[in-house]
């Protein structure tokens, strides 16, 4: 065993460490808080701050040199995931299209999508979206019925596609489309789709906590060049599946660092209404313990990376276990902080230090996105424990 | 950066899986609870003197393996896989305090051997909250009594926290016996009225803590993930309704949810060993959460363990209720998770 960063890592973050104290102006709570601040205000400054990410070369870290990275390894991956949020940056505009879409096209995209796609993703003159999501497919997502029919050098696509991050103001979309109806799997393909295409329509979706951050995208007869499919004809879902798994063990320590971070604003929020007493402070104490059991388990996954291994069950549980806590973490938070913790950002008496309210209706959907907890444990039955599947 | 154990720490943990499970299968463990009143059997404890558990973190020069905290951890887990009876962690925990005083070679090589068990004696009241029943020292004698100190009636010396600093004092004892519902695990109230020599201060106990914290939550853990796979073992091959039981989703989301217990003990157990050994600043929160988080994953572990194996389960002769016999031993002693709480909050400077 050795949980000591190697020499090349300590200094990769305190070279980024020191960036970000530089270049990170005002925190990204203090953004939100700014009374003069509206949604479109807030991507605007995400975009700034992604042009001076791509500037400093801290985008796509692990890309290959000609597409503006520096050959990061996973372990540089996760100490930039987690000094960003040390550092309280603003959260990166084009995340879905860097995270999926740019090893999508790196790993099976044409020589020519690559050149024409991925500059304005990283300077985030192109926002993408993903459109994997449908009304009938969440956590059967392959049960998805967005067609693409092939006519000539077009695809003519139609259906409904929900869920879009960023819908509302994003450039492009990602779909999986299904080119064969009978063939499950094998019947989807990966296609990008431009937003201003006659024929598509985005809508914000409101969610519970008021905001309108995802959208619903429909598609009626689009016709989308057959140029924008990536890699073959049915062979969509596999592309799906083997990005995502690129992404894995990248949040290795960036959730524990900002729990311990809101723990710690939690902690001098109850001292300062005066909630000290023993009920409050077990509480407080087991939310700390289970986050430092997270911290454990991230070192652990980060010392997997950095020793040439690739998480496999090991992302369920990740997913699990902070999805799982964040819920019970904000949950007790409005408990200690009592009606108070109800009150809306917008509200002149609410808590400075953490939006509470918000992050108690968001922790709702953290538990469905991205494989639903239910999925997750699947995952886990069928692939670490070897349970008998049903039937 | 790496998690994995190295080849040396993976023969020791291969080497004592073998050992313990030819030595104390549970069966023997049935049989040696209900038939000798010592709780365990003073031969095979030999043994393991012999294999060098005994010593394993103590110096070469009192017949010691020099080890750190990681292999104690190790060790411990096997110990806890095999529902071992008898003082081990006990016993390994007054020896890293006499080690931490200096001096006591002696005491020191007899305990690596085998010759020796030293506890340490420091309940001071049968329930948390009680009043102290209190313990004082004057001229050289130790007059007082506590509760709770681990298998006393075999022990060559104790060693006896005191508000002025811990003292030893050597057998014999007045021994009453304080029955637990965990036979594997001997306790007993002692009443002292002993010469005794001082031999460390009282905040040499206070920093053993942490090492107590993760070495019992290293234990939690062996306890846990045996009960685990046995019970994984047997949702596979039990049939009702026509089908094995594991194939059931109810039954296979909360194996899921045990797994990540069990995994997120394993990953806070090894990481807090590591700090210990290595001075890490974040050592002593480390340590208090592996064990307050073990002691909540264990008692659920092995109850579940239980739940899933349905009647049979409950069965004295199954043997399962060792492990939760255990868990709930180790959950309450060596900081209990309330008292782990507070240190880890304190750690985290909250």
């Amino acid at each position: 065993m050795d949980l000591h960063l190697s020499e090349r890592h300590l200094r990769f973050r305190d070279e980024l460490r020191a960036w970000l104290e530089k270049n990170v102006v005002r925190p990204w709570r203090e953004e939100l808080r700014d009374p003069t601040a509206s949604e479109d205000s807030l991507i605007e400054l995400r975009r700034a701050w992604q042009k001076k990410l791509h500037a400093g070369g801290y985008l796509g870290l692990d890309w290959p040199k000609e597409w503006g990275g520096r050959g990061a390894t996973a372990v540089e991956k996760s100490i930039f995931e987690a000094e960003l949020v040390r550092a309280d940056a603003p959260p990166i505009l084009n995340f879905l299209g860097l995270s999926l879409l740019g090893p999508a096209l790196i790993h099976h995209g044409s020589e020519e999508q690559r050149r024409r796609f991925i500059p304005p993703m990283l300077s985030a003159d192109e926002i993408w979206c993903q459109g994997f999501s449908e009304p009938g497919a969440g956590s059967d997502l392959a049960s998805l019925k967005t067609a693409a029919r092939l006519e000539g050098d077009e695809f003519v696509v139609n259906g409904q596609k929900v869920w879009t991050t960023y819908g509302p103001w994003a450039d492009w979309i990602f779909v999986l489309a299904r080119t064969d109806a009978k063939n499950r799997y094998g019947g989807i393909s990966f296609i990008l789709v431009e937003l201003r295409t006659p024929g598509v329509t985005v809508r914000p979706l409101r969610q519970i906590t008021g905001e309108s951050e995802f959208g619903e995208v429909f598609f009626e007869d689009a016709r989308v060049p057959r140029a924008n499919l990536v890699g073959q004809i049915g062979e969509g879902w596999k592309i799906a599946m083997t990005v995502l798994a690129y992404e894995r063990g990248a949040t290795a320590l960036a959730y524990s660092t900002r729990y311990s971070r809101d723990l710690a604003a939690l902690a001098h929020a109850c001292r300062e209404v005066g909630r000290t007493g023993p009920a409050v402070r077990e509480k407080l104490a087991r939310l700390v313990v289970e986050n430092e059991v997270m911290r454990a388990n991230g070192v652990r996954m980060l010392a997997n990376l950095a020793d040439g291994k690739i998480p496999g069950p090991e992302a369920s549980m990740e997913k699990l276990f902070w999805s799982e806590f964040d819920k019970r973490f904000r949950d007790t938070a409005i408990d200690l902080l009592g009606p108070g913790g109800l009150l809306l950002r917008s509200c002149s008496e609410a808590r400075p230090e953490v939006d509470w309210a918000r992050e108690f209706l968001w922790s709702r959907a953290e538990t469905i996105f991205s494989g639903s907890s239910e999925v997750q444990r699947n995952i886990l039955a069928k692939r670490a424990l070897s349970l008998p599947q049903e039937g | 950066m790496r998690f994995e154990l190295s080849d040396d720490q993976r023969l020791l943990r291969d080497s004592a899986r073998d050992f313990l499970a030819a030595e104390f299968p549970l069966e023997e463990t049935q049989r040696v609870v209900e038939h000798d009143p010592r709780g365990f059997d003073p031969a095979a404890w030999a043994r393991l003197g012999e294999m060098g558990y005994l010593g394993l973190t103590l110096p070469a020069e009192v017949g010691g393996q020099q080890l750190g905290a990681v292999e104690l951890a190790i060790v411990l887990e096997e110990m806890g896989r095999a529902c071992v009876p008898g003082p081990y962690l006990d016993v390994a925990l007054a020896a890293a305090l006499l080690a931490a005083a200096g001096g006591r070679e002696r005491l020191l090589a007899e305990i690596a051997s085998g010759k020796a068990i030293v506890t340490i004696a420091r309940q001071d009241a049968a329930f948390a909250g009680e009043a102290p029943c209190g313990i004082e020292t004057a001229n050289g004698k130790l007059r007082g009594r506590k509760y709770f100190v681990p298998f006393a009636a075999e022990a060559q010396a104790l060693l006896v926290t005191t508000p002025g600093g811990v003292y030893r004092t050597d057998a014999p004892f007045a021994v009453t016996p304080l029955p637990t519902l965990d036979p594997t695990q001997r306790f007993a109230r002692v009443d002292f009225d002993h010469v005794a020599e001082r031999m460390a201060a009282a905040d040499v106990v206070a920093g053993l803590e942490p090492l107590a914290a993760a070495a019992a939550a290293a234990m939690l853990l062996g306890v846990m993930s045996r009960a685990f796979e046995i019970t994984l073992d047997y949702v596979k091959t039990r049939q009702a309704f026509g089908r094995p039981i594991g194939s059931f989703q109810a039954l296979q989301h909360r194996l899921a949810d045990a797994l990540l217990r069990v995994e997120s003990t394993r990953s806070a157990v090894y990481r807090a060993a590591w700090c210990l050994d290595n001075a890490d600043p974040d050592a002593a929160l480390a340590a208090a959460s592996a064990k307050a988080y073990a002691g909540d994953a264990a008692r659920l572990v092995c109850g579940e363990s239980i739940q899933m194996h349905g009647g049979i389960g409950f069965t004295w002769e199954l043997g399962l209720h060792f492990f939760l016999k255990r868990a709930k031993t180790l959950e309450s002693h060596y900081g209990s998770t309330e008292v782990q709480l507070e240190r880890a909050l304190a750690a985290a400077g909250l």
